[in-house]
């Protein structure tokens, strides 16, 4: 028996969803950025990194929590084309292992329990894990039609 | 005067080759989705002080201070790579409702930055500098909505097809 999905019947599902994906991202990964950032030595200076996390850390979690959802659906609209694209693959990957290294080595590292140069190392493995998912999610669309 | 110029821009060898080339193109449609992405948490960091919800120990001055430049680093990255995505395929974007859109919602937050203006600069001039007043409440909402609905524009621009009888060379 063929289920229809829903969002397949209206052509404004999938740009509306990928709003809602985008604003997610880009406030649940920008958040988390600055306290990135701030283990730099920039931006909020007058702040620890530890006070930036905490302070960031609910809309850093909300930003996500609405990029997974938007993100679900919009898999839902074609999963065969998204399991079989090697860069949605990769984004899941990468997307994994941000999530972990987010909740345990950066918050060990913003409540500094490491050195300042470890710490300045953890914000550059964070923000390339990011930015490695933001990278897989925009090729999606390039290495369409997917494995062949 | 507007659109031969746009033609000439879209024509130069370097927006040619972006144009069509199949990874440069999508690596500066991340680079643009990243910086907006760090630059639009500094709005919304600011914006979330000027509501009081978040570093109730750090002044607003200070947080607005603090983030002033980043955020206009932030702002610049981003739209040196929008201006790149826009540029090689500069005739279209005229012709398109979500470009001319965001257009004008920049129009907006350049309004926007101009009647708030000593909100932003100076807190003393309206409220404490812990606690926000009604002005820089309503300055924080309208620049969310603003900043939204640029991002929701900028996705827009992408699901208008592209007409034919372009110019490119």
């Amino acid at each position: 028996m063929a289920i229809e999905n829903p969002l397949g019947t209206s052509p404004l599902a999938f740009p509306v969803l990928e709003c809602f994906h985008i604003a997610g991202f880009a406030l649940a990964i920008g958040m988390s950025t600055l306290a990135d950032f701030r283990l730099l030595g920039l931006g909020l200076r007058k702040q620890s990194p530890e006070q930036i996390a905490r302070e960031f850390r609910w809309w850093t979690l909300g930003g996500l929590i609405i990029a997974v959802f938007s993100g679900l659906l919009l898999f839902s609209t074609d999963p065969d084309m998204y399991y079989t694209n090697w860069s949605f693959l990769i984004k899941m990957v990468c997307l994994a292992l941000a999530v972990t290294f987010h909740y345990t080595i950066r918050r060990k590292a913003v409540s500094k329990k490491i050195s300042p140069s470890a710490g300045r190392w953890v914000a550059c493995v964070s923000m390339a894990l990011w930015l490695a998912v933001i990278f897989g999610g925009i090729f999606i669309a390039v290495v369409r039609p997917g494995l062949t | 005067m507007l659109l031969p110029t746009l033609i000439r821009l879209e024509n130069l060898a370097v927006f040619t080759s972006l144009r069509s080339s199949a990874y440069i193109y999508p690596i500066v449609l991340t680079l643009h989705l990243s910086a907006i992405s760090l630059f639009g948490a500094m709005i919304v960091a600011t914006d979330l002080r000027l509501l009081g919800w978040v570093l109730p120990d750090c002044s607003i001055p200070a947080v607005i201070q603090q983030l002033r430049w980043p955020k206009r680093i932030g702002f610049l990255v981003a739209a040196t790579f929008g201006f790149l995505l826009f540029a090689c395929k500069a005739e279209e974007y005229y012709y398109n409702a979500f470009f001319r859109t965001k257009i004008l919602l920049f129009l907006l937050i350049a309004m926007h930055a101009a009647i708030f203006r000593r909100v932003y600069t100076n807190s003393r001039d309206s409220g404490s500098a812990s606690h926000p007043s009604p002005l820089q409440k309503t300055a924080a909402w309208l620049s969310l909505v603003l900043w939204l609905a640029v991002l929701c524009a900028g996705r827009g621009i992408g699901y208008i097809p592209g007409r034919a009888g372009m110019h490119y060379s």
